[in-house]
């Protein structure tokens, strides 16, 4: 029996540390590594099928092309005739249009292994291609928390065990981040108190000692509302001169724009409960606020995280062992970026060019940069040139984004649709080209998370399944082919070596981050990066002026209020009247299923009781919803502690025609333009009608 | 019997999550209909409160096993830690135990046509390893312990509302689930 580290690449807050097990090349077993001290030797129950999904019947072996999209009819062809296809069509768009600008990539979560950032450094070896910028997932909140902070950093996440009090907003990690949850029940044994707040009651609810049920897009306005009673009260930090900016002007926001009665007829949070929450905030030290993702998916969501930021800032939490607000950070992500560009000094040392040249040329390619949230509608209008070829990698858009309908007309345009995947998708369904993936059992790759501190190397257990390759592999060969086809047409290495590739990324920030002296260190397994257990101990800031600023000139200078305030989440249209919650479930993420065998032919729909008995339903029955975009047949479920102008359908794996997202537009996130290229995907901005069938 | 080996669940740490009913079905092999261990969700509300827990179970290794009682063939065994085995080679398929547990553990594994159940991974644990549900547990909640040494008013059976389900003696306990305000 061998022994491996391999790392969970799954768009999660956890980026487990496992240690699989193989006999003769067969991977039999996988578990947490016991070393690891956020893992704890554990994995969640989707991580628990990786041998089942890595040997999955279902799974693509080879390379194939459809005759016909949307037809289902596969055939198999070889890895040549693929990257022939792919190349030729790439070079006759270079010729057709001269430029490499019909090309586009749309990449993202699939996998968040650095090495897959191979297919971003193909495409910068190509040309100026279109790329899709952005992300549908955390925007907002990150250019929120970079306005109030500087940048967005989050404390290791084992600090939570001192905090005294806990505030869970808008987050359930017992289904989204199961890791955290032993740390949380720690702190709990040492008599912290912890406070859900949610639209519905969830698994994290039930653990908790109080659950606070908030209206869909009101969370600012609700922490506004906790900021004007420790205001009243007395309970804000008296040392807020030292490291804050303008505090004062907030200050005066919250007496002349806030009351406390709007705060709870808006909130649906009642008055005494405000102000008894808000007196405990303001006394429990250290008490630590985590902010969910979901939070910010709103047309307000960036107002809504500065919102909260203020709260911990005002009640002087910031800093502080165990306290804080916590939403994630990006500080252990500073990898080299040599493989996202082929130019890079590294990669053209030995060339004998002189670097800087290079990176001069470089300069010259400007990338067609799309949202990554209204990808196909910005492609459509894309005319000099069109966009003639996509490529999808780690990515399933006709599953996850909005505006199905211009995704179906973007593709009738296309010459070319590859799709780079494990398994066939909805996006695959509409393909010309699939080509198989490895799984992170099956190549090298360095990871690290957006929650804890560790980085750390996957290594390969098995040789690839069938004749799947990795991204990195892909991206040679396909460079290889270019350049065997016309010399000189693609930048991009044409072979190499993936440990040497991956320990190139390990650049001199990188080892300082890590406390390594040199790349090699880290094949010996995770390491954490050295950083103080609590964000911002200090109470120096990132910020222009160093400190927290409540005021935000680079808000401002971006036509934002410099303030957070409150700004009201869409209302909705009088024909559809509810509002669609689509949350994770802990079965899958996004797209990537991990239910096995769960055969659900209908999605369901959750609802308050009280809802259902209004449009005359009960457990069971059939109905459905609909609204311009679309419409989705659902069966009947109430769901504790949710409201009633909200109904709930949970990203679970379903066989049916309709996807989900067939509901669900392109509403955007009022921030995450200037800090990640585009707004965010106000995806909970999404209404719908009801009607029993 | 010297011993009595049971699961503890702590349901104040259970999340519903499923690690162990994975880890359960994947690490024993089982086929994708044969389910050893499960997971039940338990809803009750009231005015300002809401009690929401999970019970993960299993075959309860019961001090008075109905299985074993009930089996014409000799196909149950109770070990000295108080472990209840079910021995596939001397069972015929006749279905006793399926329909006499009060709790359902005893499945009829479709691959071989006998009866199948948990067997506390009893050979993991005769090398001093804890059983799969229980090392998958990612929060703590589920243990295994000798129940002679937890004092009694420390747990609650939770799977014997009804008198009858007491008679076997089931070896499992749970801690008093806390309930949410609202």
């Amino acid at each position: 029996m061998e022994f491996h580290h391999n790392i969970c690449p799954r768009n999660c807050y956890d980026t487990c540390s496992i240690i699989s097990t193989t006999r003769k090349g067969v991977l039999i077993s996988v578990e947490g590594n016991p070393k690891h001290e956020y893992t704890a030797g554990k994995l969640c129950s989707k991580a628990l099928d990786d041998v089942k999904r890595v040997y999955s019947p279902q799974r693509i072996r080879y390379p194939m092309r459809q005759r016909g999209r949307y037809s289902g009819f596969w055939e198999r062809i070889t890895w040549d005739e693929a990257l022939t296809l792919v190349a030729e069509k790439i070079l006759a768009l270079k010729e057709t249009y001269g430029t490499s600008l019909p090309l586009a990539l749309n990449k993202y979560s699939g996998n968040f292994g650095v090495l897959h950032n191979a297919m971003e450094g193909l495409f910068k070896g190509i040309g100026a291609t279109t790329r899709a910028v952005g992300s549908p997932c955390w925007s907002a909140g990150v250019e929120a928390q970079t306005l109030d902070f500087g940048t967005f950093f989050c404390s290791n996440p084992l600090d939570m065990a001192k905090a005294k009090l806990i505030w869970l907003w808008g987050i359930n990690p017992a289904w989204t981040a199961v890791h955290q949850m032993p740390i949380i029940f720690d702190a709990i044994d040492h008599g912290a108190k912890v406070v859900c707040f949610d639209t519905y009651f969830s698994a994290t609810a039930a653990r908790a000692h109080q659950y606070v049920q908030v209206r869909p897009g009101t969370d600012g306005l609700l922490a506004l509302g906790f900021s004007k009673v420790l205001l009243e009260e007395g309970l804000i930090d008296p040392t807020l001169q030292s490291y804050t900016l303008g505090h004062k002007e907030f200050i005066d926001y919250l007496e002349t724009e806030i009351s406390l009665d709007q705060c709870s007829k808006i909130t649906g949070v009642p008055i005494s409960t405000i102000r008894d929450l808000a007196v405990e905030y303001g006394q429990i030290h250290p008490a630590c606020i985590w902010a969910g993702f979901g939070l910010q998916r709103y047309t307000n969501g960036g107002q809504t995280l500065r919102a909260i930021d203020a709260l911990g800032a005002l009640a002087g939490h910031l800093g502080q062992q165990g306290g804080g607000v916590q939403y994630a950070q990006f500080e252990t992500w500073r990898f080299s970026g040599a493989i996202q560009n082929p130019l890079h000094p590294i990669n053209s040392s030995s060339a004998g060019v002189p670097a800087m040249e290079l990176l001069t040329l470089d300069n010259k390619q400007t990338d067609r940069l799309l949202s990554i949230n209204q990808f196909s509608e910005e492609a459509l209008k894309c005319s000099d040139p069109p966009v003639k070829v996509l490529w999808i990698s780690g990515r399933n858009p006709l599953s996850q984004d909005g505006n199905l309908q211009q995704w179906k007309r973007l593709i009738s345009e296309l010459d070319l649709l590859v799709v780079s995947d494990l398994f066939h998708s909805k996006s695959s369904e509409a393909a010309d080209l699939f080509l198989p993936v490895t799984t992170h059992y099956e190549h090298w790759d360095l990871n690290a998370s957006y929650w804890h501190y560790w980085v750390g190397v996957n290594e390969p257990a098995i040789l690839p399944v069938g004749e799947s390759r990795s991204d990195l592999q892909i991206a040679w060969d396909v460079s290889s082919k270019l350049n065997k086809l016309k010399p000189g047409s693609c930048k991009f290495p044409t072979s190499g070596n993936e440990k040497e590739t991956l320990l190139r990324e390990l650049g001199p920030q990188m080892l300082d981050i890590l406390g390594l002296k040199k790349p090699e260190e880290i094949l010996k397994g995770p390491v954490r990066a050295n950083f103080p257990r609590s964000a911002w101990e200090n109470r120096i800031f990132a910020t222009p002026s160093g400190r927290y600023e409540f005021f935000s000139s680079q808000a401002s200078n971006a036509h934002l209020s410099p303030l957070p305030i409150f700004v009201p989440p869409l209302n909705p249209p009088i024909d559809t009247p509810l509002r669609l919650l689509t949350p994770h479930h802990y079965s899958t993420i996004n797209s990537q299923v991990y239910a096995q065998g769960a055969n659900n032919f209908d999605y369901v729909l959750h609802l308050a009781p009280e809802l259902a008995q209004r449009y005359d339903l009960v457990v069971g029955d059939r109905a459905q919803i609909w609204n311009e975009s679309g419409l989705l047949k659902v069966i009947i479920q109430p769901l504790l502690g949710i409201s009633t102008d909200v109904v709930i359908i949970f990203q679970e794996q379903v066989e049916a025609n309709s996807p989900l997202n067939c509901l669900i537009g392109t509403p955007l996130t009022d921030m995450g333009y200037l800090i990640l290229g585009a707004p965010g995907f106000a995806l909970n901005e999404t209404f719908v009608n009801l009607r029993k069938l | 019997m010297v011993k009595q080996l049971g699961f503890v669940l702590d349901v104040n740490r259970c999340l519903g999550c499923g690690a162990c009913t994975k880890a359960c079905q994947n690490r024993n092999q089982l086929a994708p209909s044969l389910v050893w261990r499960n997971i039940r969700k338990v809803e009750k509300t009231s005015k300002d409160h809401i009690q929401l827990f999970y019970l993960s179970t299993a075959c309860n290794h019961c001090g008075n096993p109905e299985c074993l009682r009930v089996c014409p063939a000799g196909a149950y065994a109770k070990r000295r830690d108080g472990i209840v085995l079910h021995l596939s080679e001397k069972c015929t398929s006749c279905k006793s135990c399926v329909a006499s547990c009060p709790f359902g553990a005893p499945q009829i594994n479709p691959q071989t046509n006998k009866a199948s159940k948990c067997q506390l991974c009893y050979e993991r644990l005769d090398h001093g390893m804890p059983p799969f549900c229980v090392q998958a547990c990612l929060t703590g909640a589920l243990g295994l312990k000798e129940l002679k040494d937890i004092p009694e008013n420390k747990l609650l059976r939770l799977t014997a509302p009804v008198p009858s389900l007491r008679l076997t003696c089931p070896s499992v306990f749970y801690k008093q689930p806390r309930v949410t305000r609202v």
